[in-house]
């Protein structure tokens, strides 16, 4: 028995819980079907409701 | 993103999809697809020399088709990872044409048109599904005739605009002068190649072209065969040269957009479409309106909604603000056409339901807040994993265990289950974390008892 995790996605989701279980001492697999992670969050040029850059 | 990729315990396999998945918690086999780039990932340095001097280009879906990209590429200038890809339908050496100018480039010897797709197997006690949505196209809704109108855009197309490093480095051009300027360099390469073509007359035989075109239409040199090609070409010079110098006077007076309208959930709370409302998209068209006042104060927006819904921490603040500081004006009300004006400015047409009047008004640039739809490929990979799908075909989840599937030991989180912002998206990622840790963590002290 393993006791990895996958994750299926690279957006903010997806990135999120990869870092919150790597953080936990989990070992993660992050799939992502395009090129690069960063999903939709990476095309946004600010984010509300503090208008942060979105990358 | 930078720390995804680096993070020690996390192994990130971008460019890749899921084949199969068999077991059950605590005990999953998954085959991953690591598709073919054409680049060596532990080669590639993510220079971008390739790209530079590759010939083809091709419509860059990451700024929404509003820019174009090369044939072998980086999804964007910050992607993580750096690593290039070819993609496989645009690259003149693998469609068959004699090219191979990014091998030749490649300093790191990165570039392997032989390579092919790479099958993974991973053992893992739980699974997260993060895929995430979709826009809904706008096309669908015939009576705002996005397809038609270059100046109707979508809130993803707009948030490309804004961006510094988006196609317009932040200056909100618009698509109509776009085209025009796009028409106005590909007549100055033709007439670049008809001069230098004239040039060679011109030497040949001394004159200028303009000179002997006036004595070769007068009748002079009429059975010189060498000056019939000679006018020929001249002519076409002309035919060239008149339609660009009056697209160069019209480039003259564009300005960007001041005049902004959106108009809120398009494909959402819209029975022939998708009922539910997607949420956030009142508070990105707000969001738009104070970037684009801030990029040019003289901006001013009207934002077209039944009502608007800025529920969230500090959201009915930002939605204050923006109508005390930044040009807003909140207009209840359903827009019910978008027609052809003057100059290609759109015309909006609606209800105002305070005043109980319909109106018409003029505006430069259109953003239309297009719904959250389910993304593309969510009916396999629910398939595949045996998740039930909810009726938009959303990961099925329920109110009370809202990272849930129905399948022990697969979660699902963001807007792969249903549509939510990123504050939202980010909590139910953590908490879907917390779940998998759970299954993980157990085995890992069981693990640790029998060892
Ligand atoms: C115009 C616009 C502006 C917005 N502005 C804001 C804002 O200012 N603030 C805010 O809070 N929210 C904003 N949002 C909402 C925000 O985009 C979402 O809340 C957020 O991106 C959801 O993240 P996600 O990770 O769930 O999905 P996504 O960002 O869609 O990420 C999903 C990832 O999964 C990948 N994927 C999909 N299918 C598969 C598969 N089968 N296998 C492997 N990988 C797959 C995708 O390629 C993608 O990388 C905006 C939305 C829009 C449309
Ligand atoms: S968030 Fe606003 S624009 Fe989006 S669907 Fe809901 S009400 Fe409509």
């Amino acid at each position: 028995m393993n006791k990895d995790i996958l994750v299926i996605g690279g957006g903010i989701a997806g990135m999120q819980s990869s870092l919150d279980l790597a953080d936990m001492g989990v070992k993660v697999h992050l799939v992502e079907k395009l090129p690069s992670i960063g999903g939709k969050m990476a095309q946004l040029d600010k984010t509300f409701p503090t208008n942060d850059c979105a990358i | 993103m930078l720390d995804v990729g680096r993070h020690p315990n996390i192994s990130l396999m971008a460019y890749s999809e899921i084949e199969k998945v068999e077991g059950h918690e605590g005990n999953f086999t998954v085959t991953v697809r690591r598709k073919k780039r054409y680049v060596d990932e532990a080669k590639c340095t993510g220079c971008g020399a390739c790209a530079e001097k590759c010939p083809t280009s091709v419509p860059d879906a990451f700024n929404t088709g509003l820019g174009t990209r090369k044939a072998i590429y980086s999804y964007f200038a910050q992607g993580i990872p750096s690593t290039h890809t070819i993609d496989p339908d645009f690259c003149r050496q693998l469609n068959g044409k004699k090219c191979g100018i990014c091998q030749k480039t490649c300093q790191a010897d990165a570039i392997d048109f032989d390579q092919e797709d790479k099958i993974v197997e991973l053992d893992v006690a739980g699974i997260i599904i993060a895929a995430g949505y979709d826009v809904f196209d706008p096309s669908q809704i015939p009576e705002y005739r996005y397809s038609e109108l270059p100046n109707v855009l979508t809130a993803l197309e707009f948030e490309r605009l804004l961006s510094a490093s988006g196609p317009t480095d932040g200056h909100l051009d618009l698509p109509s002068d776009r085209a025009v300027e796009a028409e106005i360099k590909a007549l100055e390469k033709k007439i670049g190649k008809s001069k230098r073509m004239l040039e060679k007359f011109e030497k040949k035989f001394d004159e200028s072209s303009k000179q002997f075109y006036e004595k070769y239409n007068k009748g002079d040199y009429s059975d010189d065969k060498d000056r019939k090609k000679w006018a020929d070409k001249y002519a076409e010079y002309l035919a060239i040269m008149e339609p660009l110098e009056d697209l160069k006077k019209k480039a003259e007076s564009f300005t960007t957009a001041k005049r902004l309208a959106f108009i809120q959930c398009v494909g959402s709370r819209d029975f022939r479409f998708y009922p539910f409302c997607s949420g956030y998209c009142c508070m990105h068209s707000i969001k738009e309106a104070i970037i684009a006042h801030e990029h040019e104060n003289e901006t001013t927006s009207r934002i077209f909604g039944m009502d608007i819904r800025a529920i969230g921490k500090g959201f009915e603040e930002y939605k204050i603000r923006g109508g005390n500081n930044s040009n807003i004006t909140y207009v209840r009300g359903r827009v019910g056409e978008i027609s052809q004006g003057p100059n290609n400015n759109p015309v909006v047409t609606y209800e105002d339901t305070h005043e109980r009047l319909v109106k018409s008004q003029e505006f430069d640039m259109v953003i239309l807040a297009t719904a959250c739809v389910p993304t593309i490929g969510i009916i396999e990979l629910a398939k595949i994993l045996g998740v039930e799908l909810d009726k938009y075909n959303f990961i099925k989840t329920s109110p009370f265990s809202p990272v849930d599937t129905n399948v022990p030991g697969i979660f699902a989180c963001g807007c792969a289950g249903a549509p939510m912002d990123v504050p939202e998206s980010v909590a139910q990622a953590s908490s879907a974390a917390e779940r998998a840790a759970e299954i993980a963590i157990q085995l890992r002290q069981v693990q640790n008892v029998q060892f």
